[in-house]
């Protein structure tokens, strides 16, 4: 760097500080105008709240992955492959058959003992 | 762009604000919090970031716009942009500030390229003779020798001159934000430092500094 240059850099950097310690003055109005837009575009915390949700579902692309998943779990249901168990005939069509037997209590010999 | 609801229903010339990808600070980005605050229905984050935010990017449209009426709109036009994108911020990803100063960058670049394209003898007279605070800061502007001198660069020497050595940002930051890489950057500013140096050749007495 000659000394031209390294003073044109030192005469840069005073006018940079200069403008940097004097900052062009925002009008007030300004400020008024960005926060009425502001107002005029803040969600309502209902509706925040419900954003929330959407977006913990992924928005509209996770709500089709839901409804396809629901629809192919409903139709495996009512009509399942060959190859597949019938559940649902399994549950509700099979009979249930209990068998209880009732406790041999004159095993203990307690009566015979006594005579 | 003067009254909120107005300003709405128009159209937006909305340029997409695609980063260009740099590793994500991990410094907690204070003004993503409070925009998430706004956009949960918090009204005193609007006011926080606003008093923020506003002051800046005024200073730097006025500084790459020379005028303080146009540097209003892009303010006031920008931060709308910041409030409709709110809900759908993905934090981490850019800081707020920087988003922000993208958008002007734009508004700036796309005003400067319609003022080029408007003949002189087109330009509407000043309907109000009366200076007003816009006018004011104007016209201090306008005597402002530094001022001049970055009026004489190419807009992006000038908006990388302005954000590098008075709003003081970093070189990766100015990267992102005028979507260049950082060698770009270095060379912009370079240039345009040697641009001023030029332009203010001769004013050195006047200015009131020594060699």
């Amino acid at each position: 760097m000659t000394k031209a240059e390294h003073d044109d850099d030192r005469a840069l950097e005073a006018l940079f500080a200069r403008a940097r310690s004097h900052p062009p003055e925002m009008p007030e109005q300004l400020l008024a105008r960005v926060l009425d837009d502001a107002r005029h575009l803040q969600p309502t915390r209902a509706g925040s709240l419900l954003g929330g949700w959407w977006r913990m579902l992924g928005g509209l692309p996770g709500l089709g992955g839901l409804v396809t998943a629901t629809c192919v779990g409903f139709w495996l249901g009512v009509a399942p492959p060959d190859g597949m168990p019938d559940l649902a005939d399994q549950i509700l069509g099979q009979q249930v058959v209990m068998d209880e037997t009732a406790p041999d209590l004159s095993g203990f010999g307690w009566d015979s003992e006594e005579g | 762009m003067r009254s909120g609801p107005a300003c709405l229903a128009g159209p937006v010339a909305l340029r997409p604000e695609p980063m260009r990808h740099f590793p994500p600070d991990p410094a907690p980005d204070a003004e993503a919090l409070l925009l998430a605050r706004y956009a949960g229905g918090d009204a005193a984050a609007a006011r926080l970031l606003a008093a923020q935010l506003a002051p800046r990017l005024f200073a730097h449209a006025v500084r790459v716009l020379g005028d303080g009426h146009e540097a209003e709109d892009v303010t006031q036009e920008a931060l709308l942009r910041l409030w409709r994108i709110a809900p759908d911020w993905r934090a981490g990803e850019a800081k707020v500030s920087t988003w922000c100063y993208r958008v002007v960058a734009n508004l700036c670049t796309d005003r400067l390229r319609k003022r080029r394209s408007v003949p002189l003898e087109d330009v509407a007279e000043p309907e109000d003779p009366r200076p007003d605070a816009a006018q004011q800061l104007q016209q201090r502007a306008r005597v402002d020798a530094l001022q001049a001198a970055l009026q004489s660069l190419p807009d992006r020497q000038r908006q990388a001159v302005v954000l590098r050595h008075i709003e003081g940002l970093a070189n990766p930051e100015i990267a992102q934000i005028l979507d260049i890489g950082v060698e770009a950057v270095e060379s912009l500013t370079a240039r345009g430092k040697r641009g001023l140096a030029a332009a203010l050749a001769g004013q050195k007495e006047a200015l009131g500094y020594e060699t």
